[in-house]
């Protein structure tokens, strides 16, 4: 199981997230922060929980390039 | 000297604090971000969209200038982000807004909103100005100027009549006092090239301010250097020559500083603003600058040197990573309580101790900084000297204080040589 959050309020939009991880995560056109896709929000917190083991890679390259640190990525 | 009329002075607004301390000194206006499209988006002290109107109303009520910078590099998912911040701000009646990327600046101007060109532009020359005279009124020059090309500037302005969509002469705005980086108008690749963190978006890691050696890749040799901080220049400071910039025809003089401490902005300003109003009235003067110079480094800086502007001085690099401050702040607790008939106010003392004699600082949302030496104090309801960790002090102001404000004394900051 991989598990991916997104603290979303602090985002700066730089869109290193979906270069990298383009499957997990989209610039929303609305406020131009990025979107962890189809996750579940709890005080701000964005999560997703994934049996697909094949997203691990790409999210954890994610998370190492992101310059606000606030993605977390963990594999159960 | 002749003066061209008052200079602006603006200060920076990075949280409430920050902003009540500039509109408290004496401020003509102010410039802030909103949400993460600004040169300060890592803060995460940054405004939100709420934060609007109460930024608008606070600055009106004391007739001050607000300027929403909106000054990154703009990608297509930040379009809609865009035109929100610029729509709400219209509504919330901010002044202008500071403008880097031509879609903000278009965007803008669709709107009938005031537009400044931010310093990231890089205006070194009256044409450039001429074709940004189609859209904004107010220009900030390339840091990279000496002041005889700014006067230059300024001159030309008039001679050829350049005016903005107000109709109005167009005004130059330059940096007068705070952080001076590596980078031509702060145009830097370093921190994206290293963390993946666009100083262009506001995320500036600072790898400049850093120590580094040099090593030949050869040999193994490292080279010696006299001053290991080989790309962190020193502080802006203009103060000692403020009377140049007025006569230079420069009509707003910014202060760098969204990151910085509300008590740096307080003190910051108030110099600043002591300094333009003795060269109104004549009395500016030596004596004078040495005192307001002081008072500037009693504050957050790296050392001072006076930028491009009187002409290319180099090796003026900072000679550490951290600051040069003679004073530096302690935390001692948080405000409790509020006597408005007696004007006294309670604090909680949670760490080290409150003596009778020392300077303390209070920050707040509303409170601003406000700084004074304690005459006199209740400790734990009887009259004392000292208080410590625990105990409850009542201490008589000279201004109100909030709950949850903090209580801070200010010490001696020993700087290493």
């Amino acid at each position: 199981m991989v598990i991916i959050t997104l603290q979303r309020a602090k985002c700066i939009g730089c869109n290193y997230c979906v270069e990298l991880a383009p499957s997990q995560f989209q610039m929303s056109k609305k406020d131009g922060k990025s979107v962890l896709l189809h996750a579940k929000e709890k005080k701000g917190f964005f999560t997703i929980k994934s049996p697909d083991k094949t997203i691990f890679e790409n999210s954890i390259k994610a998370k190492e390039a992101c310059p606000v640190k606030i993605i977390d990525v963990k594999q159960v | 000297m002749t003066t061209t009329g008052k200079i602006e002075l603006m200060a920076p607004a990075g949280n409430f604090e920050s902003l009540q301390a500039a509109l408290d000194n004496g401020t003509d206006s102010i410039y802030f971000g909103v949400e993460q499209l600004n040169m300060r988006a890592r803060a995460t002290i940054n405004f939100t969209l709420d934060d609007l109107q109460e930024i608008s109303n606070r600055c009106k009520a004391k007739n001050v200038r607000t300027y929403l910078t909106l000054n990154t590099i703009i990608y297509d998912h930040d379009l809609t982000i865009v035109k929100t911040l610029l729509q709400k701000a219209k509504e919330a009646d901010i002044t202008a807004v500071i403008a880097m990327d031509q879609a903000v600046i278009a965007s803008a101007k669709a709107i009938g909103m005031e537009i400044h060109i931010s310093t990231q532009i890089n205006i070194t020359n009256i044409e450039t100005v001429k074709f940004y005279a189609m859209f904004a009124d107010t220009m900030v020059l390339s840091r990279e100027l000496s002041l005889r090309q700014v006067k230059k500037i300024t001159e030309q302005i008039v001679k050829e009549n350049i005016c903005g969509p107000s109709g109005k002469l167009v005004e130059i705005e330059i940096f007068g006092h705070g952080a001076l980086c590596m980078a031509v108008s702060g145009k830097c690749y370093m921190s994206l090239h290293n963390h993946n963190s666009s100083a262009n978006r506001g995320a500036c890691k600072q790898d400049c301010r850093k120590k580094y050696t040099v090593i030949d890749q050869e040999t193994g040799v490292e080279m010696e250097l006299d001053n290991e901080y080989i790309m962190s220049p020193k502080d802006l400071c203009t103060i000692d020559f403020l009377d140049e910039i007025v006569d230079a025809g420069v009509k707003v003089l910014k202060i760098e500083g969204r990151g910085r401490a509300p008590e740096y902005v307080a003190r910051v300003i108030k110099s600043y603003r002591n300094a333009i109003d003795s060269i109104e009235d004549g009395s500016y003067n030596k004596e004078k600058v040495i005192s307001w110079m002081q008072e500037l480094e009693k504050v957050y800086n790296r050392g001072f040197w006076s930028g491009y502007y009187l002409g290319q001085k180099l090796g003026e690099w900072s000679k550490g990573s951290g600051s040069h401050a003679t004073q530096k702040k302690v935390y001692l607790g948080k405000g409790m309580h509020y006597f408005p008939k007696s004007n006294i106010g309670e604090f909680k003392i949670e760490a080290y101790d409150i003596t009778l004699g020392d300077t303390i600082l209070i920050t707040g949302p509303t409170t601003g900084a406000q700084e004074m030496k304690v005459k006199e104090m209740f400790v734990n309801d009887i009259k004392g000297e000292k208080a410590q960790k625990g105990d409850s002090v009542t201490i008589p102001l000279e201004f109100r204080i909030r709950p949850s404000d903090k209580l801070y004394k200010i010490v001696e900051n020993k700087v290493e040589a």
